[in-house]
């Protein structure tokens, strides 16, 4: 206001203009200030606006929809035509959130009757403790005992969407298939080894795009036609059980494998019982004269010996403290060919004695008889070597005693014999080729002598195969009768009777090994058990039966012409 | 001073006008995602029926269960016999 009073009058422009002039654009700056700050703040909000829209975080959205859902989904699981074996399907699974239950008593009395099989004591205990807030009830529902449970309308329990293995064959394979837990996760079996390799996906909740099946070499219908054969052979021979293989004599896949009685893979708990054990691949037992193929293999491939070669077998092998006698003496020397059609464990054993335990063991090495094997569904029992693998060893081992295998392992041996001489390594994945280029472990000259001699086993009248012969097929083959190892030595009651073939023999694709445990008969009737009378026929059926689902034509077409 | 004053209004309703664009646009995206979940939920439930449908298919026709049945009505596996070739002589 000073300057008001010292302005010279009118010659310049009055002061108070001058101070009002100021006091304007102090204002005008002010009002440009919070107009600025206004302008911020709309586009602070403009820009949160955007923000938010453009996008919402989806994992929020989830976690709130599944609070819990958490599970893992397995890749389908198909036989070779795509049949399905093995899915996922999502079923309901009820828990309940102890503190938000109202009244447990009523809670337990209304469910009870809508769920039988609930253990309500167990659950009680489990729901009174007001520290947990969260506790299965149930899993696996049904969707009708879903939404029964849910038009009881009580408060503390949900349901959660889980996924769980359904298996739409029951039993059959069960053994390959394996078997997975509560929370879809597998415990033996190929279901684990699809864990083990990273098939199995954790996944919120069901749902997801279906990745690609597993498809498996084995065919459902052999594998039934199979597990349906030896049902009937157990039975007819009073055994106590039953084991068969189909392999693909070329690829090493196998079509089939059956070992009763079957495990079934939605009751986890079959995998402790003993009982119930894979005989195939997660036993070794001694097989028997099935063995001798391959000890007459080596003598002709080291070249000691060809077909015609003539063996004395009048007198029983001694080496050393032992004495190995043949069970039905032919009182003459045998041709080897002779030796492998009457099984004769002297000649089998003079055979092995030539080649020799050094020898013996790299021959079969070559196989990979020797040495564990892993496959597809898991460790195949490990083979039983002897400790100190001598003269005597080798005799045994000739005729089949005192080395122990998994009869998936010794399959496999058999199809590298029949097939030309190349190495096959069982496998229960379906193969487009046929392995490519594969060790030879024989050559195709004792290959084709292995396949004579073998038919000649079923088509010849004294040959032990002989009633294994299954019209057309042309089947090939040889027997074994293996006393089992029990207290105190072998059981002379109690055996393994097994066949071992391939057909068509002429050019084998297949391999067939039928196995019955302890049969207590054979065709003839009465207490014969030996292999010739119970497991032979019995191939003899299942190659009937699965010949023709395997596109094998009988020869009779091609001789009627 | 006028001029000032006119766009600051303009700048002023512009701002509104966004404003009230992004909240319709943000509503719409939420009616759309809305629409997105549900289909996707159709989806799901449809694979999984799929799932249980195709579960049911395969134990429906397993060979357990069909052989009894196909033997009932008299069918046999293909026995030896049974073929016969179709592209030589006249046994057609």
């Amino acid at each position: 206001m000073s300057e008001i009073q010292s302005a010279p009058p009118m010659s310049q422009p009055p002061l108070p203009l001058q101070g009002e002039e100021r006091h304007r654009s102090r204002l005008r700056r002010r009002s440009m200030v919070a107009l600025l700050a206004t302008l911020v703040c709309f586009a602070a909000i403009a820009g949160q606006l955007v923000r938010l829209a453009a996008r919402a975080p989806p994992e929020i959205r989830v976690a709130m929809a599944e609070p819990l859902a958490r599970t893992f989904a397995r890749p389908d699981i198909v036989d070779r035509a795509g049949r399905l074996i093995a899915a996922d399907v999502a079923v309901h699974s009820l828990y309940a959130d102890p503190l938000l239950i109202l009244d447990l008593d009523e809670t337990l009395e209304k469910l009870g009757p809508t769920l039988p099989g609930l253990d309500t004591a167990d659950l009680k205990k489990s729901l009174a403790d007001q520290s947990r807030r969260f506790v299965w009830v149930a899993r696996g529902l049904s969707p009708r005992q879903a939404q029964r449970v849910h038009d009881l309308g009580l408060p503390g329990l949900a349901f959660r969407t889980e996924l769980k293995r359904a298996y739409p064959l029951g039993a059959l394979a069960g053994h390959l298939i394996g078997t997975v837990n509560t929370d879809n996760k597998g415990l033996a079996g190929l279901e684990r080894m699809l864990d083990e390799t990273g098939r199995v996906e954790a996944v919120q909740g069901p749902g997801r795009v279906p990745p690609e099946p597993v498809r498996l070499s084995l065919d459902v219908g052999v594998q039934h036609a199979l597990a349906e054969e030896l049902k009937q052979a157990s039975l007819r021979y009073s055994a106590s059980g039953a084991a068969g293989l189909v392999l693909d004599a070329n690829s090493g896949e196998v079509l089939a494998a059956v070992s009763l009685p079957q495990a079934d893979p939605s009751r986890p708990a079959d995998w402790l019982d003993p009982a119930l054990a894979d005989r195939l691949a997660g036993g070794t037992f001694e097989l028997g004269s099935i063995f001798k193929a391959l000890t007459v293999a080596q003598a002709l491939e080291s070249g000691s010996a060809d077909l015609e070669r003539v063996l004395d077998v009048r007198q029983p092998l001694t080496v050393g403290t032992y004495t190995i006698k043949d069970l039905h003496p032919q009182g003459r020397p045998l041709t080897v060919r002779e030796v492998f059609l009457h099984s004769s464990n002297v000649g089998a054993g003079m055979l092995a004695l030539e080649a020799g335990a050094e020898r013996q063991r790299a021959f079969l090495g070559q196989f990979g008889l020797t040495e564990p094997m892993r496959w597809e569904a898991g460790p195949v029992a490990t083979p039983q070597l002897p400790k100190n693998w001598g003269r005597i060893e080798a005799v045994t081992i000739g005729y089949g005693h005192g080395l122990a295998l998994a009869p998936l392992q010794f399959a496999a041996g058999m199809a590298a014999l029949v097939n030309g001489g190349a190495r096959v390594t069982p496998t229960l994945m379906a193969r487009s080729d046929d392995g490519g280029a594969r060790l030879r472990v024989v050559s195709e000259a004792t290959s084709a002598k292995l396949r004579e001699i073998m038919r000649l086993n079923v088509t010849n009248p004294h040959g032990t195969g002989r009633r294994a012969e299954a019209e057309g097929y042309r089947v090939g083959g040889k027997t074994g009768t293996a006393e089992m190892p029990g207290r105190g030595g072998y059981q002379e009651k109690s055996v393994i009777s097994s066949f071992v073939g391939a057909f068509p023999m002429d050019a084998p694709r297949y391999v067939v090994l039928v196995m019955l445990f302890e049969p207590r008969t054979g065709d003839t009737g009465g207490d014969h058990i030996t292999a010739g009378l119970n497991a032979a026929p019995a191939t003899a059926r299942v190659v009937e039966r699965i010949a023709p689902l395997l596109a094998v034509l009988p020869r009779r077409l091609d001789a009627r012409m | 001073m006028g001029m000032h004053r006119a766009i600051n209004l303009v700048l002023m309703l512009a701002t509104l006008a966004s404003a009230v664009a992004l909240y319709a646009v943000k509503n719409d995206t939420r009616r759309l995602e809305t629409r997105v979940a549900a289909q996707e939920r159709a989806l799901e439930r449809a694979r999984s029926d799929v799932a249980v449908l195709t579960a049911e298919r395969a134990h429906l026709s397993r060979p357990e269960r069909l052989e009894p049945l196909a033997r009932l009505i008299g069918l046999a596996p293909i026995a030896p016999a049974q073929y016969m070739r179709l592209d030589r002589d006249g046994t057609r």
